[in-house]
């Protein structure tokens, strides 16, 4: 089964025809969208501003990290929740898009920076000026920022 | 609430060169709401720690003080690029916004939510800035502004699908 083929099955679905039949459905999902999303984004800005040594300086980056990473996460899944829904009121549309296409890989490369970071650059969070850190965090902010530029193109280019 | 003044208003600012600029290229309007939204993250990151913290729900580590510190300053400069941003999308497409009514009400939340945040500092620098001496009452304050900054995000949100006043230009 296809990306497209799950699109068109998705579009068939009850859920698909009741997004798309109330009026109040979809701007509600897309209000809590964006409130996720803000609060995946300046959650994560918090914690990649520390990695390149631009803000919370004072801090231990490794408590700063432990006390924000779970408002991250949880945004993170309220945003990927209600962005499955926004995507099951018009699958069809949204699977030729390519901002939307290019958002979920964008996601994923983010995805992967996060478990690189984990995997090589935690360990080096106490030295001083140390390169991974600064990559890990250069890059997520980057990632990030692209993200939401992409999905707000999706609108404009449906 | 059509009124002479708001009408020429938009007129005016529909025919000048910034109007033009905003709306002549197809990809300014998405930026000027990408930026938007960037700083939507900046705001809303810093009055949920800063509140959640007054209720004494996240950063317990720190003080109260400290949050302020590090996030209010942060809020205030992203609320101005806000300003701006909204201002920039207004000259794009004047009767867009200035006609419906839930635009106002967003300015409204705005400035109801800037205010009860802004207010933690005085009132908590009197009680001394430690967590165990804030009242219920100021929780309270803090619980309500960041429902009022959420209320903001769902207004700005509701502003593409309501109808616009009765006799408003396209």
């Amino acid at each position: 089964m296809t990306f497209q083929d799950f699109a068109i099955w998705l579009s068939e679905s009850r859920l698909s025809i009741a997004l798309t039949d109330s009026q109040l459905a979809f701007p509600a999902l897309e209000s809590l969208h964006v409130i996720a999303l803000t609060l995946v984004v300046g959650s994560i800005a918090v914690v990649d501003l520390r990695l390149l040594g631009l803000a919370s300086r004072k801090r231990d980056a490794s408590e700063l990290i432990g006390s924000i990473l779970p408002i991250t996460w949880t945004a993170f899944g309220f945003a990927a929740l209600t962005g499955l829904l926004l995507f099951a009121a018009n699958p069809i549309s949204y699977s030729a898009n390519f901002y939307f296409l290019g958002k979920l890989g964008l996601l994923a490369v983010a995805g992967l920076n996060m478990v690189l970071f984990h995997v090589f650059a935690h360990r080096h969070l106490a030295t001083q000026g140390a390169l991974a850190p600064r990559l890990s965090g250069a890059a997520s902010l980057t990632l990030w920022i692209t993200v939401v530029t992409f999905g707000r193109w999706i609108g404009f280019t449906l | 609430m059509i009124t002479t003044a708001l009408l020429h208003f938009t007129q005016w600012l529909g025919g000048t060169a910034l109007s033009a600029a905003v709306a002549g290229h197809f990809w300014v309007v998405p930026a000027l709401q990408t930026v938007h939204i960037l700083s939507v993250a900046v705001v809303l990151v810093g009055v949920l720690l800063i509140n959640l913290r007054v209720v004494g729900l996240v950063e317990r580590g720190q003080t109260v003080d400290a949050v302020l510190d590090r996030f209010l300053a942060p809020t205030a400069i992203a609320v101005l690029i806000l300003a701006v941003t909204g201002l920039l999308l207004i000259a794009g497409e004047p009767t867009r916004a200035l006609f419906r009514t839930v635009f106002w009400i967003k300015l409204a939340l705005i400035l109801a939510a800037g205010l009860l945040t802004w207010s933690h500092r005085p009132a908590l620098t009197r009680a001394g800035g430690d967590g165990a001496a804030i009242s219920l009452g100021r929780k309270g304050i803090a619980l309500a502004a960041l429902l009022l900054w959420l209320a903001v995000i769902v207004a700005g949100r509701w502003i593409a699908y309501v109808d616009a006043w009765p006799g408003a230009p396209a």
